[in-house]
């Protein structure tokens, strides 16, 4: 599969009366915009704002951030199965805004973190910091249940990254990358001599507020199979996870992982990327064990060598990363694991709930219990009372000049458990 | 199957649908009681540490394990340990349900529901 991806650098994003991509300018028309948000009759209201790389602003709480993209060439249509027709996606041409993203804020329960600040020392933690970001901020109609909310809210950041990513079509791209994919017998022909290597992407699947969507299917209704990487990168996994702001995979992860990105780079110079099983992270342990069963068999079946495995969330997904890590050891095919930890504040306690000799090879995003202090914002936007309740707890406390001493979870993408972060130990 | 929740919603839910066993206190007390029942035999079906909402921050707690007992289930012993070590090592925010703020107690309560429904109902459709 071959795909070619055509960036647009967008350097920044101006409230209008027309939507267009000029310059380098991405000029967004919120009346038109707000109108074909407003068709979803669980939305009561949707108001815009922009923020930049720098400015003195707070986003309280996130929900997810998007990427805006568009499909210009080839089969099927961005975030397919929910916004396009199901059409299998990943091959052809693509068009993407890079250097923006739409994030959604809305308060769907009463205890989400998901805090972006675009300047400070919040700002070295999350990556969306260094976006041009639209913010949504979504509020729903009186009477309307938690899960509707949420997936009002999904919707419409989706809708609107692709309106915004249809500006994207008849542009010339500054910059394009292409991305090519082998099959498994091409692949071991070409590459005979090369590792065979497969990358294991855990969806978080558990429930309301900790859901995933492939193709539009809830992940945890899915057994483990088998995507071309590139698919990844059209949208075919979508993010409906909120709640655990640090280490959730936001659907501008998925569109851009950089293990995907990472393994294409050194497809055919140092291994043979051979494909990516995705697998749920459920509740049933009988589910847990059926899975990491079947993405053991499946890497057994495409015969890796070698397996990368991600993990999304803490606690319940420990179980399953190590299931899965345990299973593929067990199978002959040498693993690594890319993880976070919740190593307590002083970073002194066991970093995983669960834990076995076979994960000898460990990538972590860093310690989400490491407390930062984040100094006031001139400007909050979305639901500063979030900050409130998260400030009373054992996470943080919102001081009396505005600014939140809390730990590093609060904070979105902060501990990535695809690498996409910025903490290291060098 | 048993039911072990300290959440009432759950109770409601599910209390014609299963055996239930309904906790007065908090998170920690469930995992107490559920560790008991697998001493006793039981095995745990759902994990005890349900969702990312973290554990410490969640008052709300609601396990399945089998109606039927056996020797000693050391997969279950082992996650329930890892579950109460869990919990000690992070503070609970709210020990009980009633000390959360009621307009965060109801979301948790819902998220609890939920998560339990989502894992529970394809199962007690199949009358396990």
């Amino acid at each position: 599969m071959r795909l070619e991806l055509g960036e647009i650098h967008i350097s920044d994003i101006k409230l209008g009366d027309c939507s267009k991509v000029d310059s380098g300018t991405l000029y967004v028309n919120v009346e038109e915009l707000r109108a074909l948000l407003l068709e979803d009759e669980d939305l009561a209201s949707v108001e815009f704002d922009v923020v930049h790389p720098g400015e003195s602003v707070r986003v309280i709480p996130v929900k997810d951030v998007i990427e805006p993209r568009v499909k210009v060439e080839g089969p099927g249509g961005v975030f397919p199965g929910v916004i396009s027709k199901v059409g299998t996606v990943g091959s052809g041409k693509t068009h993407v805004l890079k250097g923006c993203a739409v994030v959604t804020t809305g308060k769907v329960v009463g205890f989400q973190e998901g805090i972006i600040d675009m300047t400070g020392p919040g700002a070295d933690y999350t990556p969306f910091s260094k976006l041009h970001n639209l913010v949504m901020i979504c509020e729903p109609k009186e009477g309307i249940k938690q899960h509707q909310h949420e997936h009002a809210i999904r919707m419409a950041g989706l809708k609107a990254a692709t309106y915004l990513g249809e500006l994207a079509r008849t542009l010339t791209p500054d910059e394009t990358k292409v991305y090519e994919t082998s099959g498994v017998m091409s692949g071991k022909e070409k590459y005979p001599d090369l590792p065979r290597v497969g990358y294991v992407l855990m969806l978080q699947s558990q429930g309301l507020l900790h859901d995933t969507y492939v193709y539009g299917v809830d992940m945890k209704r899915s057994m483990p199979t088998i995507l071309n990487p590139t698919e990844t990168m059209d949208g075919a996994i979508l993010s409906g996870n909120c709640v655990s702001a640090c280490d959730k995979n936001t659907t501008y992860h998925h569109l851009n992982n950089p293990v995907i990105h990472d393994l294409l780079e050194q497809h055919g110079k140092t291994i043979n990327f051979v494909g990516v099983i995705i697998t749920n992270e459920n509740v049933y342990l009988m589910d847990k064990e059926r899975s990491s069963d079947w993405s053991t068999k499946l890497a057994s079946f495409l015969e890796l060598d070698g397996a990368l495995v991600s993990q999304e969330g803490f606690g319940n997904p420990d179980t399953d990363l190590i299931m899965n890590c345990k299973k593929l050891e067990a199978a002959g095919i040498k693993t690594v694991i890319i993880t976070d930890e919740y190593a307590g504040q002083d970073g002194a306690s066991q970093s995983l709930a669960d834990a076995d000799p076979a994960a000898n090879a460990v990538v972590t995003g860093g310690n989400a219990n490491m407390v930062i202090h984040l100094p006031k914002m001139d400007k909050v936007i979305g639901h500063p009372e979030a900050a409130n309740i998260i400030a009373g707890g054992f996470d943080g406390s919102l001081e009396a000049d505005g600014s939140i001493t809390a730990e590093l979870q609060v904070i979105t993408g902060a501990t990535n458990e695809m690498g996409f972060n910025k903490l290291s130990a060098r | 199957m048993i039911l072990v929740t300290n959440n009432e919603k759950v109770r409601q839910a599910y209390g014609g649908l299963c055996t239930l066993q309904f906790v007065e206190g908090g998170h920690t007390d469930v995992l107490c009681a559920v560790r008991d029942l697998i001493h006793q035999g039981h095995k745990l079906l759902t994990h005890p540490l349900a969702g990312s909402v973290k554990p410490n921050e969640t008052p709300f707690r609601s396990v399945a394990l089998t109606r039927e007992t056996g020797g000693l289930d050391m997969d279950s012993l082992t996650l329930i340990e890892s579950a109460l070590a869990v919990c000690r090592q992070f503070k609970p925010r709210f020990q009980r349900g009633e000390d959360a703020p009621e307009s965060m107690r109801e979301d948790f309560a819902e998220i609890d529901y939920r998560l339990i429904h989502g894992a529970l109902a394809p199962h007690l459709q199949k009358g396990e």
